[in-house]
């Protein structure tokens, strides 16, 4: 349920977030035998020792904790590849690159629960900091830029998290410079009654308020 | 947008503006302290609160003056260093109040002061409300606006939120509304593990 | 000043946040329903004078229609003070039912008047009667949950031999427990548990 804690803000707290990823789908190395498992959101199985098979993070967390299986670690979370994409991050001071839109729930939950299964997990997991601490820096620079003038923000490649830490912040900068440089306010036309429509320079805007 | 029930807009609405009356009122002598019988004269002139002098402006019955939130010496001193001027003291609700009054007074420059004002504070908010530490209260929000307050809050706490979850631990709490009498004593018990 | 004791109504609102609940203020509202029937009396006889004077009270814009209209607007303005705060209040009475549950703390019961006692009552009714049809309790998993087990610590004494779901605890202060989530969840928001890790 979106906005527990202040239903006037439309957003979602982080364990919320970490539910949504919590639907990605893992490989994981079961060391039991177990026959298929029958869920509203799909069927996962049979389970047999050694035979990797693919199911949703929460199951696989459920299955790790109780000793049924290993995860095996995504292939983006190695030191060579969030090695290189640090670097990237650092290169391009106004990109993003391209991680999991969960990247940061994932290897929470997996840092926590699945630590024997991770290689070299003190450098991945430092690694990850890096790259949170780079990209919410870029997140910062961005939002400065933001005029009156801007009619959309667009962030590709921002993950889940990242996204919903800036929401409430943003959508209210955003409703404060759509209020602050309406063109009424900023170019009173004539008379200040007059009924002419306005509309013209107002094309590209899209009104951010919650419904 | 107003809203009925909108605790900010009602008080926004609280704010004096100075009027001086065009015609003469009977009955309603309170609103003139000078006045000896129950009524104001015409000419005289006294601070109403915006929702009263907004309807008699709008029935001609009072002429209404600039607030000196938007005084040519508020506006030299934004100019000279935005983010340093103390509105909230000036006018809890500046922003809203501006919008409000500029189509009543006729007053075309308020519109892009507004906007040069948020502009040029917005960026301190940023920076400020994304790193300061949570805990605590830090000396530039009493110079904050109302909306700017409500700017910082948000940013602040999605930022605490996140370290939280980030921290882990008891995910269940006790209601916020119930106060927090046990806490104290709770907190002395180190947490197991 | 005409409105300015119903204004205090909302500033009272404004700095308790949206997390505190302050006592109702019966004697505010008091003073303020008191000015509005003066108002109303004012604006009576000012309108009777105008009928004395055989004005057309819709058109006469005279020194008796500006006070007219002054007690008029103060009245409509006191009204909407009023009902802001009463509906600012019930919103957060109505999320109570959420938050702690169908029975209310002492601490809680002291801050509502009568027809807020009332009113959470039977809105919690309400949600009861719509959750018994439905078969489902909607308060619990207000937060994602993780495992259908938790372990508690108890922080006050509740009692001896309480029911949770198919077991009987003693839930004696300090006492540590695993029980199902579910039946834990209101103890926690009511601040008589806590989630307990070892």
């Amino acid at each position: 349920m979106a906005g527990q804690s202040d239903p006037h803000l439309p957003m979602f707290t982080a364990p919320e977030v970490e539910f949504l990823a919590e639907d990605e789908i893992v490989e994981i190395i079961p060391n039991v035998r177990m026959g298929a498992l029958h869920m509203i959101c799909g069927d996962f199985g049979p389970f047999l020792p050694q035979i990797a098979v693919k199911v949703p993070l929460w199951l696989a967390v459920a299955m790790k904790k109780r000793g049924k299986c290993a995860i095996r670690p995504p292939g983006w979370l190695s030191v060579d590849n969030l090695t290189q994409v640090l670097e990237a991050e650092r290169e391009s001071p106004r990109e993003f690159q391209a991680l999991p839109f969960h990247y940061v729930e994932i290897s929470r939950l997996l840092f926590d629960h699945a630590r024997d299964d991770i290689p070299d997990i003190y450098m991945v997991r430092s690694l990850i900091e890096d790259i949170k601490g780079v990209r919410f820096h870029k997140v910062e620079t961005g939002l400065e830029t933001i005029s009156g003038r801007t009619h959309a923000v667009k962030l590709k490649n921002l993950s889940a998290m990242e996204v919903n830490i800036v929401r409430p912040f943003l959508v209210r900068t955003l409703q404060a410079f759509y209020k602050h440089d309406s063109p009424q306010i900023v170019q009173p036309q004539g008379s200040l009654n007059s009924k002419r429509p306005q509309a013209a320079d107002r094309g590209p805007r899209r009104d951010l308020r919650p419904r | 947008m107003a809203n009925y029930y909108n605790i900010d807009d009602i008080l926004m609405e609280e704010e004096p503006i100075t009027s001086i009356f065009q015609v003469r009122a009977n009955g309603v002598g309170l609103l003139d302290p000078g006045s000896e019988s129950n009524c104001v004269e015409a000419g005289a002139k006294v601070d109403l609160p915006l929702w009263l002098a907004h309807e008699l402006h709008l029935r001609q019955a009072v002429a209404i003056g600039v607030p000196p939130c938007f005084s040519q010496r508020t506006r030299k001193e934004v100019q000279a260093d935005a983010a340093c001027v103390d509105l909230r003291s000036r006018c809890p609700y500046f922003y809203e109040l501006g919008c409000k009054i500029f189509p009543l007074v006729g007053d075309k420059s308020i519109g892009p002061f507004l906007l040069y004002t948020f502009t040029s504070r917005y960026k301190e908010i940023l920076s400020k409300s994304h790193s300061a530490p949570v805990s605590t209260s830090p000396k530039y929000l009493p110079r904050l606006t109302q909306e700017e307050t409500q700017l910082f809050k948000a940013a602040q706490w999605s930022i605490a939120s996140f370290r939280k979850w980030r921290v882990g631990g008891s995910r269940l709490e006790k209601a916020s509304i119930l106060g927090r009498k046990r806490k104290p004593a709770a907190a002395q018990l180190p947490p197991a593990g | 000043m005409y409105g300015r004791t119903a204004s205090q109504l909302l500033r009272e609102l404004d700095i308790a946040d949206s997390d505190n609940l302050q006592a109702f203020n019966s004697d505010t509202c008091d003073q303020v329903i008191a000015e509005c029937e003066n108002h109303h009396l004012m604006l009576q006889s000012l309108i009777r004078k105008l009928e004395g004077e055989q004005l057309d009270i819709q058109t006469a814009r005279n020194e008796d229609h500006f006070g007219a209209v002054t007690h008029h607007l103060s009245l409509l303005r006191n009204k909407r003070c009023l009902m802001a705060y009463m509906y600012n209040r019930a919103e957060v009475i109505r999320s109570l039912r959420w938050k702690v549950g169908a029975k209310l703390p002492e601490e809680i019961q002291e801050k509502l008047s009568f027809s807020e006692k009332e009113y959470f009552k039977n809105h919690s009714a309400a949600i009861e009667s719509s959750m018994s049809e439905l078969d489902l309790d909607l308060t619990v998993d207000m937060v994602p949950p993780k495992d259908p087990y938790i372990q508690v610590r108890v922080l006050d004494d509740i009692g001896d031999n309480l029911s949770l779901g198919d077991h009987s605890f003693s839930l004696t202060k300090n006492s540590v427990h695993s029980v199902r989530r579910t039946d834990a969840e209101q103890y926690i928001s009511q601040g008589l548990m806590e989630e307990f890790f070892a």
